[in-house]
């Protein structure tokens, strides 16, 4: 076949996951193509302008981890930096920011086009070529032929996007924006299963017919946590968002207009992610509510345009502008870019590996939400995955991957081509079995040493991390070695503070466990030398893996009866078709998951304990396993 | 494994003699070896209808017995497999001529509970089911009975899904508290999941506490007969299980092995336990019988001492007393039909001795004073709700999973006093589900999203 250009990997999209799929693969030393429909519009948040939250802000730490973009690009671009659950547990606490769209894009390009052996390509891909069940490249719309060893396909809402506002209803896979259909078409082609799902995005309003005196602001946090690693310090100016909310008049208004909604109208049937409702579905499922929450977010520095969170629509254009003119604050406020809904193909995530390759297509990787995922970070740390081994691949290099025990990617990609999707998919931190142990502020220790032998990690990030190592460890025997004492004049606070009694003495490291002492108290009763040497997120750090170290210890005991098995191997190509007496169904299941560990097996639904220790038996070759089962 | 495909047989009713006696055969081969037996190779049996058919031995061509066969076709059987079921007469000799004939023919015979675990493994029977099955089969009496029928009917399941939807409710509340700190969500009630937590950690103990006598009524209870020889300790055994079966003679240590007999006593198990009569022998093989009889009393969850209550108590019942004296027993005064028969020595003696519980008066002979001795050997086990209605656990492993889980929710319930932020609460409180899961079936992570999704109006 006679290419135009050739690569070691192409990929196709320039989201949030394609953006990493190509700076991964390209900086591990594989020539790298990134294609994309419209050049300007690479790194563009889709929806709303914010990046992280609890568990998606986990997982843009372990990108950055595993040196990744995403967390320096919002480092440098975040308006609004919060630090969520501050007043909960270390492991539930994540970072979130408030994005300026515009710079948020333009630094993520300038990021791409400063890696070296990473080409930029405008154009759209109409096919994949293949040969005998292996990627030979792609061929574009305008007849181009690219060749590649391996492509990543992250082509987010676009795949068969059709974009539905109130009865009117066409194809795009962004506001203003072409789907591409072509490919989907392709996709199904060759054989892999598609399905289709829905998401939505609110209105834009103009700022300047706002009436902000009605709306409570919410304040940036003052000591702004960044997401990198690398990173020191937000410099930035910080903006507030502010609270608004709906009223009965709002909700009168949409169930009247039910009808014009294209969720209950029946034009859409796909589903959508339960926890990103519309606000149609809130009023309906929620009668009861009388208002519901609304945030206000600026777009950015240099723009007039808000986002009105928590309001997203598929009603009419201009019945949404009457809803928001229904709120006090918004009585003279014009929407600038209506809400709609999108529907999109995605390709069922069991016809994946653990390293986003599909099983039947040999160098084809997928990420993003073709698999079933939603929001920016889910898509990120697919693309780097997926970005990682298609270069790995292509440099026949052994391929990469993470475990649930040690990171969120590892639950991501393992609850994907474990269990599907029933809809979007997106991260909580109840996902995992090892909550405790996986904690944004730990993202470096679990996984920077990967990040650093597959080559992402550069020599001054690499140092940095051993820096941090050494003082994390010098704070923590520090705060074993200090003691707070009842001649300390602190004392008396700290007992008021706790509620508690303290005893004679105590170390530091035993007063952190109490209750209200947090790592900024716990600072001012170190040694002056301490708050030169320890930043208080150090501290945070050090204190988090003393607070969680026995409660560590009973949850792996409490899974360990559970898992004890889990790391057991199915052999690639397994049939379960030969393990005697599993039912028809159970047969299904097993053929349709292809679990590779007995683990995995474990998770899938349907499956019944006789089931899984008859596989047990079976994968063991032994008959001596406990439970009454076996008499 | 191959073992897992193949035929198996077994004798489903008890063995030794009877009315009939059930043979079943499962698996693949269960047809052929049919119609193989009945001597017809085109024999195509209707399924779940039986017949009255001719076995007939391939070798002899003589005819074994006239049985009544059923044939079961998968997976409509109770374990989804091939089934054919031989109704014969109940002779032991006969039923083993046949189950060696179908061993010959290629079977092979089942493991204990095999047949279960096929139904299991076919998604014919939930664990719990099939554990309850297990303790049907093993149920000796018919309050046993009616607990395994009771459990078989999902009725854990039943009992404890409150609790677990209680509990699902807590986490439900921490989790989003945790997840979706942005949304618009009403503040967790600190001090009402403590109580909630409590509430719901004496639920299940309440529950749990039903183990005892959960397990008296699934094992039963072992009551062993004492005392010197010659009172009548025999006699008194074969009265109460209601046929001859020890040896009974003048001769004072005819006794020298213990036997045992189970009988039913207002529908508990009890094993009674006829030991070697208690005294310092010259004789070998008696005074094995005596180490024997001392083993069991020790063992025993109570003993009758028997007394000949129409002589002078001797310095041998003397010493047989005082070795039962930590035990749990009742004296049973023998022979009251005697005119010399008098119960004063023991007068008093319920109150002095805390471990007696009972003495009763009663004859081996006439029978009089059986009854009440009957209900005296229950007595010390009522306190246990041996005769509650209420649903016993009578199953180890469900005792144990109940255990971790209290457990779990206590000290849960406690770090929440103690201010621990939810994540850790949490640890507890998902092992305590996943404790109940192995009971009930398990609760998935989704399945708590969802509830969380349907409870909540979350999203910005």
């Amino acid at each position: 076949m006679i290419f135009d250009e050739f690569f070691d990997v192409i990929v196709i999209g320039g989201g949030h996951a394609g953006c990493e799929a190509a700076s991964a693969s390209a900086r591990l030393g594989a020539n790298t193509a990134l294609l994309t429909l419209n050049l300007d519009l690479i790194g563009q948040m889709s929806c709303n302008p914010a990046i992280g939250g609890i568990g998606k802000g986990h997982l843009v730490r372990e990108i950055d981890a595993l040196g990744g973009i995403m967390g320096r690009v919002i480092d440098r671009t975040g308006i609004q930096f919060r630090l969520l659950n501050r007043s909960r547990g270390p492991a539930v606490r994540a970072p979130r920011a408030q994005a300026d769209r515009t710079l948020y894009r333009i630094e993520m390009r300038r990021t791409l086009e400063g890696t070296p052996n990473l080409c930029l390509r405008q154009g759209l891909v109409t096919s994949l070529l293949m040969e005998g069940g292996r990627v030979l490249g792609v061929e574009l719309q305008d007849a181009r032929r690219m060749g590649a060893k391996a492509v990543v396909v992250a082509t987010g809402t676009f795949l068969n996007g059709r974009i539905h506002t109130g009865r009117q209803t066409y194809e795009g896979g962004r506001a203003g924006e072409p789907a591409s259909v072509e490919f989907a078409e392709a996709l199904k082609r060759l054989g892999l299963r598609v399905g289709r799902l829905k998401t939505g995005t609110p209105p834009r309003l103009d700022g300047r017919t706002i009436d902000w005196e009605a709306f409570e602001p919410q304040p940036p946090d003052e000591r702004a946590v960044p997401f990198s690693f690398s990173t020191d310090h937000i410099r930035q100016q910080q903006l507030n968002c502010h609270l608004a909310y709906t009223n009965e008049s709002v909700h009168a208004a949409i169930r009247a207009n039910l009808h014009e909604s294209p969720l209950y109208s029946g034009k859409i049937t796909s589903i959508g992610p339960r926890y990103c409702p519309s606000i149609e579905d809130k009023v309906v499922k929620f009668p009861e509510k009388t208002r519901h929450q609304l945030f206000i977010e600026p777009e950015g520095y240099a723009t007039n345009e808000v986002y009105l969170n928590g309001f997203s629509t598929s009603l009419p254009a201009q019945l949404q502008q009457e809803l928001v003119s229904l709120i006090p604050g918004f009585e003279r406020t014009q929407i600038i870019r209506p809400g709609y809904a999108i529907e999109y193909d995605f390709v069922d995530p069991k016809e994946l590996s653990p390293f986003l390759e599909t099983a039947r297509l040999k160098g084809l990787f997928l990420a993003g939400q073709i698999n079933g995922t939603t929001g920016y970070e889910e898509a990120a740390c697919q693309g780097l995955l997926a970005g990682i081994n298609a270069a790995l691949g292509s440099l026949g290099r052994p391929l990469f991957r993470l475990n649930r025990r040690g990171s969120y990617i590892g639950v991501l990609v393992d609850d994907l081509i474990t269990h599907g999707v029933d809809e979007p998919y997106r991260m909580f931190t109840s996902r995992s079995e090892y909550r405790l142990a996986l904690r944004h502020d730990n993202a470096d220790e679990r996984l920077e040493p990967y990040g650093r032998e597959l080559g992402l990690v550069g020599d001054s990030e690499w140092e940095r991390f051993n820096q941090r190592r050494a003082r994390l460890a010098r704070a923590s025997a520090l705060l074993k070695e200090c003691r707070l004492r009842r001649s300390d004049e602190r004392y008396s606070i700290c007992r008021e503070l706790t509620g508690q009694e303290l005893g004679d003495s105590l170390t530091l490291a035993e007063l952190a466990l109490r209750p209200r002492i947090d790592a900024e108290l716990v600072m001012s009763l170190m040694p002056s030398s301490a708050s030169s040497e320890f930043s208080i997120g150090d501290l945070e750090t050090a204190l988090a893996d003393h607070l969680y170290a026995g409660y560590l210890g009973s949850q792996t005991a409490g899974l360990r009866r559970l898992n004890q098995h889990d790391a057991l191997n199915i052999p690639q190509g397994f049939s379960f078709r030969t393990v005697g007496s599993l039912s028809h169904e159970i047969v299904e299941r097993l053929e349709r998951a292809r679990p590779e560990s007995f683990g995995q097996a474990r998770q899938i639904p349907g499956m019944t304990p006789a089931a899984l220790s008859t596989l047990l038996v079976h994968l063991t070759g032994s008959q001596s396993i406990s439970g009454a089962s076996q008499r | 494994m191959a073992a897992q495909t193949d035929t198996i047989v077994a004798l489903s009713t008890p063995p030794g003699r009877s009315g009939i006696g059930v043979i079943r055969i499962s698996g693949p081969d269960s047809l052929h070896i049919l119609r193989t037996l009945v001597s017809a190779e085109s024999y195509n049996p209707t399924p779940n209808l039986m017949r009255l058919k001719s076995l007939i031995d391939p070798n002899s061509a003589e005819t074994l017995d006239e049985a009544l066969v059923c044939f079961f076709k998968a997976p409509h059987s109770f374990n989804g497999e091939d089934v054919a079921e031989l109704h014969c007469h109940g002779s032991p000799v006969l039923l083993r001529t046949i189950i060696d004939l179908i061993l010959k023919l290629g079977a092979r015979l089942a493991d204990p509970g095999e047949f279960s675990l096929r139904a299991v493994t076919n998604g014919r029977l939930k664990l719990t089911e099939a554990e309850a099955i297990r303790d049907l089969i093993d149920a000796q009496t018919d309050t046993a009975l009616r607990q395994a029928t009771r459990q078989l009917k999902g009725e854990i399941s039943n009992r404890l899904r409150p609790a677990k939807e209680n509990l699902l409710e807590t986490i439900v509340r921490l989790e989003s508290s945790l997840e979706f700190v942005e949304d618009d969500l009403p503040a967790v009630q600190h001090q009402a999941t403590i109580d909630s937590l409590l509430g719901l950690a004496r639920d299940l103990s309440r529950l749990r506490s039903t183990f005892a006598a959960g397990k008296l009524l699934h094992d039963g209870i072992r009551v062993a007969f004492v005392g010197r020889p010659n009172v009548g300790k025999s006699s008194l055994f074969n009265s109460l299980v209601g046929h001859e079966r020890a040896i009974v003679t003048e001769i004072p240590g005819t006794t020298r092995d213990t036997l045992t007999e189970s009988i039913a006593v207002s529908g508990v198990p009890v094993l009674l336990i006829d030991t070697a009569g208690i005294r310092n022998s010259s004789d070998e093989i008696e005074s094995i019988g005596v180490a024997r009889a001392r083993r069991e009393a020790a063992d025993a969850d109570l003993l009758i001492v028997v007394v000949d209550g129409s002589e002078y108590l001797r310095e041998e019942d003397q010493l047989v007393l005082a070795e039962v004296s930590d035990i749990r027993h009742i004296v049973a005064l023998n022979k009251s039909d005697l005119p010399t028969f008098s119960t004063a020595t023991f007068d008093g003696r319920v109150g002095a001795d805390p471990n007696c519980s009972a003495v009763m008066s009663v004859s081996a002979k006439s029978e009089a004073g059986l009854e009440s001795l009957r209900a005296a050997i229950l007595e010390p086990f009522a306190n246990g709700s041996a005769h509650s209605e209420g649903l016993l656990i009578t199953n180890a492993r469900h005792h144990d999973l109940l255990v971790r889980s209290i457990e779990a929710i206590a000290s849960s319930a406690q770090l929440l006093e103690d201010f621990a932020s939810e994540e850790i609460v949490l640890v507890g409180l998902h092992s305590a589900l996943r404790y109940l899961g192995e009971i009930t079936g398990e609760t998935t992570t989704e399945e708590i999203l969802g509830q969380i999704f349907s409870t909540f109006c979350i999203g910005k």
